[in-house]
């Protein structure tokens, strides 16, 4: 009864934001719809009069609907070079390729020979055969697949979130990063909805024009064709600079800062693009163009970007300064100077169950790697400063390690399903689940510490840039970050917001 | 007139279907092409339309060669049965027979007249089946329709590939009498393939017994059932035989009570029923007439068929004629001698088709 009522509150405070996403949704399911189905129809019906060739190319379809969709996801990124909508499209609708292929090729195929051989001997050229048998006798198996792709669409399309696409899938996943079920279910019940809306038209359409009435046909594709091309004129408004970020409060937060502060004092157009699902996706975003800025950790770039591990006890500025170097070296980038707060990872535990193990230290959890489960995010379970560090620089490992996403690990901690996390220290959840700190004893963890990444390119043409965002340099305490933290993930205020609060209080326009 | 012109068909598995296949089909006549399974009776059938190339030879078609033909053209002038019926699904009644009318660009109404009238040829009730998909039809109705799809744009030849032989016998008979009727209205040159004995005796003008891709016998049910070439064309029809063919000499009475020696005339009634005179070498001197022979010319010879003899009995008012070879009286048949023979092969035939 609560979720359903904080559902219904979240969509009253939030539905401008919903609509556009609904309508990010359909446009990017029908566009990928509408691909696949114009490129399987054709490609379905030229094998079946090509039968040698058709098993090794539907195979091939079959082989691409089982990479995972986010890999997929992530691919097309690189692939098109691009982030956002036309990725998402192209990954959609290879997705979608194989149900509409194999039922339209088994659909023409499965025509009784008698009756082809009866359409022949009547006369009827090959394509006259197949408007007029094949194709009304195959089309209830080719709708099948059409309706089979459409729900997978609608399903998968909420992941493209996570490559700035939009969609439903941006409440699903600021939901999933926040534990927040009134946002998870924001976004998955419209999502399901909508699948089941696109069925009944579809269902409708197959009913109505069986037999040769092709007009609900014709009427759904130009309806579909509108949507689709609705947001071509509509939206078309370059911006001179995107900033990025990954998911989550804290990028979207800084984010936003930039974005405030480029426009206060240039005519520069900036936009935000946040919502990247890792540092891969979103330093792919950067080297292909799609995102300008973005702001990167020190320790991040050092040790997931350069692949190097900073020394044990290095300081802030000596990381922040090889950091430079190497992105300057490596990649021809700009790395501009960090703010003050470092939100370095930590290990947390909650603050009674530290307190009856007498845990204050990384080292004090030596005699309890048996019984103590871990609840790490896949990054920190993979990165060369995060589990695999412990298990070096501490010298023991742990017996039970689950990995899980990172929104979701807080609350495991809080329910005791794990006994400790990693963690960022600047965490609202922190605050909130008044989780225990563990000191790290032995310096493992490298200073994180926020700062603008960009092109070289992108600075020598707007060389401003470099003053105005340094004025953020050595700003912003763990205290503050924390605040702001909590005002996004816990009060629901809108990033921007917050971000254009703090830098109005702090005086950063004049 | 279709003139096959030493057809050989070779598959590319190396199964010779059809060798050296030649013969003339009259315009207008039901040519029949029966043998057992796997003979290339429906191998020959399809490549009149070119479904099936022939590895050799020229197929001929009112003298011309039907690779000079458009292929479609051809086919369009060929109509087509096919033992699966094979009425498209998705399509109504009347759209079904409309098919090659409007590939050769009918008007909408010529069309619509035409698809009423071949449903009302048949007894189907335009109003009633029309507008009704192949489904909601029995087989027999099917094929019917079948039938008027393949007639609908007038072809001059219509093949049929075994077209019954997937209904019941009483639909089948049915069917049968159908597509006689039709082909003394219509007259097209129908070429008919079949494995069952009864429909090509039933159907065929003329028959034409396959056996693995050679003519093993082309005749009239006729010729065939009585000179049968070889054993192979005997086994096949079996031991049918058509009674009206039977000669009179199978059925007379050689030891006939009709018959008298002139030396016992005068012994007899003066009745005038039918009785006939032979002296003692039974030379045949007439009839009796009281007391008297007279002469009488109504006659049949031992070879006639019983067909023919049959025509003799309505010129003269007698229930018994002579039979005479060379003037030698043999014996008599009489309707009595046709009833008792009709039955008793009418029971051969019965004991057969229980076999």
């Amino acid at each position: 009864m609560n979720t359903i009522q904080s559902v219904i509150e979240l969509f009253q405070s939030r539905q401008s934001m919903f609509w556009t996403l609904v309508w990010e949704h359909i446009h990017m399911s029908l566009l990928a719809l509408l691909c696949a189905v114009f490129i399987a129809i054709p490609l379905g019906i030229y094998l079946s009069r090509k039968t040698k060739i058709a098993e090794p190319i539907i195979g091939i379809a079959a082989v691409l609907q089982t990479i995972p969709s986010l890999a997929l996801l992530g691919f097309m990124i690189l692939l098109l070079n691009k982030i956002g909508t036309l990725p998402a499209v192209v990954a959609l609708a290879v997705y979608a390729l194989l149900p509409v292929l194999r039922n339209t090729y088994t659909g023409i195929k499965e025509v009784d020979p008698a009756i082809i051989e009866a359409a022949t001997g009547m006369g009827m050229s090959s394509f006259r055969r197949l408007r007029k048998i094949e194709l009304p006798m195959a089309m209830p198996i080719i709708m099948a697949g059409i309706r089979t792709s459409m729900v997978l669409i609608v399903g998968t399309a909420t992941l493209a979130a996570l490559i700035s696409a939009g969609g439903l899938g941006d409440f699903i996943m600021t939901g999933i990063d926040r534990a927040d079920n009134a946002y998870i279910l924001l976004g998955a019940i419209p999502a399901a909805l909508l699948a089941l809306c696109f069925d009944i038209i579809l269902r409708i359409v197959e009913k109505t024009s069986q037999g040769k009435s092709l007009f609900p046909i014709g009427a759904v594709l130009t309806a579909s064709f509108l949507v689709v091309a609705a947001p071509l004129i509509s939206f078309d408004q370059e911006s001179d600079i995107i900033i990025g970020g990954k998911l989550g409060a804290e990028p979207e937060i800084i984010a936003n800062m930039y974005k405030y502060l480029i426009e206060d004092e240039t005519d520069l157009q900036v936009s935000v693009e946040s919502g990247f699902g890792s540092t891969d996706a979103a330093f792919n975003a950067l080297s292909v163009d799609e995102i300008d800025i973005y702001p990167e950790f020190t320790g991040t770039a050092m040790s997931a970007l350069l692949e190097k591990t900073p020394e044990s006890g290095s300081t802030e500025t000596e990381v922040y300064t090889q950091a430079r170097q190497g992105m300057a070296n490596e990649y021809n980038m700009a790395y501009l100077e960090p703010m003050k707060f470092n939100n370095t990872y930590a290990i947390a535990m909650r603050e009674q169950h530290a307190q009856e193990l007498g845990i204050q230290t990384i080292s004090d959890m030596e005699p309890y790697t048996d019984e103590l489960t871990a609840g790490f995010t896949f990054e920190f379970a993979d990165r060369e400063d995060g589990y695999p560090g412990i298990q070096d620089v501490y010298g023991f490992s742990f017996e039970t390690v689950e990995t899980m996403d990172a929104g979701l690990r807080t609350r495991a901690v809080e329910t005791g399903e794990v006994d400790f996390i990693d963690a960022y220290f600047t965490d609202a959840d922190m605050v909130e689940y008044n989780l225990r700190v563990l000191e790290d004893d032995k310096n493992l963890f490298p200073p994180y510490q926020g700062a603008p990444l960009m092109k070289q390119k992108t600075l020598d043409k707007h060389p401003r840039l470099e003053n105005i965002l340094n004025q953020l340099s050595g700003k912003i305490t763990n205290e503050d970050m924390q605040q702001m933290n909590y005002m996004v993930d816990y009060n629901d205020t809108d990033p921007s917001i917050v971000a254009r609060d703090y830098l109005t209080e702090n005086g950063f326009f004049e | 007139m279709i003139t096959f012109e030493n057809i050989s068909k070779e598959f590319p598995d190396g199964t010779k279907a059809v060798r050296q296949f030649t013969t003339t089909i009259q315009k207008g006549e039901l040519f029949v092409l029966i043998g057992p399974s796997g003979c290339g009776k429906t191998t020959t059938l399809k490549m009149i339309n070119r479904l099936i190339a022939p590895t050799n030879g020229t197929i001929y078609i009112e003298g011309v060669d039907i690779n000079n033909w458009n292929k479609q053209a051809l086919r369009w002038n060929i109509g087509y049965v096919l033992q699966q019926i094979a009425l498209f699904p998705t399509m109504t009644i009347a759209e079904n027979i409309s098919v090659v009318p409007d590939m050769v660009n009918w008007s909408k109404k010529e069309i619509s007249e035409r698809v009423d009238e071949l449903l009302r040829m048949v007894d189907l009730d335009p109003a009633t089946y029309r507008s009704r998909k192949p489904v909601e039809l029995s087989g027999g109705q099917q094929q019917r329709v079948g039938v008027l799809r393949a007639l609908a744009a007038d072809p001059n030849i219509l093949i049929m590939d075994e077209p019954f032989s997937a209904l019941d016998p009483l639909t089948r008979e049915q069917l049968q009498r159908d597509v006689k009727e039709l082909q003394s209205r219509i007259q097209k040159t129908i070429v008919f393939v079949t494995h069952d004995m009864d429909e090509a005796m039933a159907l065929g003008d003329r028959i034409c017994m396959m056996n693995e891709g050679k003519i093993v016998q082309i005749g009239t049910p006729a010729e065939i059932t009585r000179n049968p070439v070889n054993q192979f064309v005997k086994d096949f029809i079996g031991n049918r035989t058509n009674e009206w063919e039977s000669p009179v000499k199978d059925i007379m009475d050689p030891y006939s009570d009709y018959i008298v020696n002139i030396n016992e005339l005068l012994q007899l009634s003066l009745q005038n029923e039918p009785v006939y005179v032979i002296d003692n070498e039974s030379y045949f001197l007439g009839r009796k007439q009281g007391h008297e022979v007279m002469e009488h010319n109504i006659t049949l010879s031992p070879d006639m068929s019983l067909n023919q003899s049959i025509y003799y009995f309505d010129v003269i008012d007698v229930d018994v004629l002579p039979v005479l070879e060379n003037n030698t009286l043999v014996g008599t048949m009489s309707y009595k001698n046709i009833v008792s023979y009709m039955k008793s092969t009418t029971m051969d035939t019965k004991r057969k088709g229980e076999i």
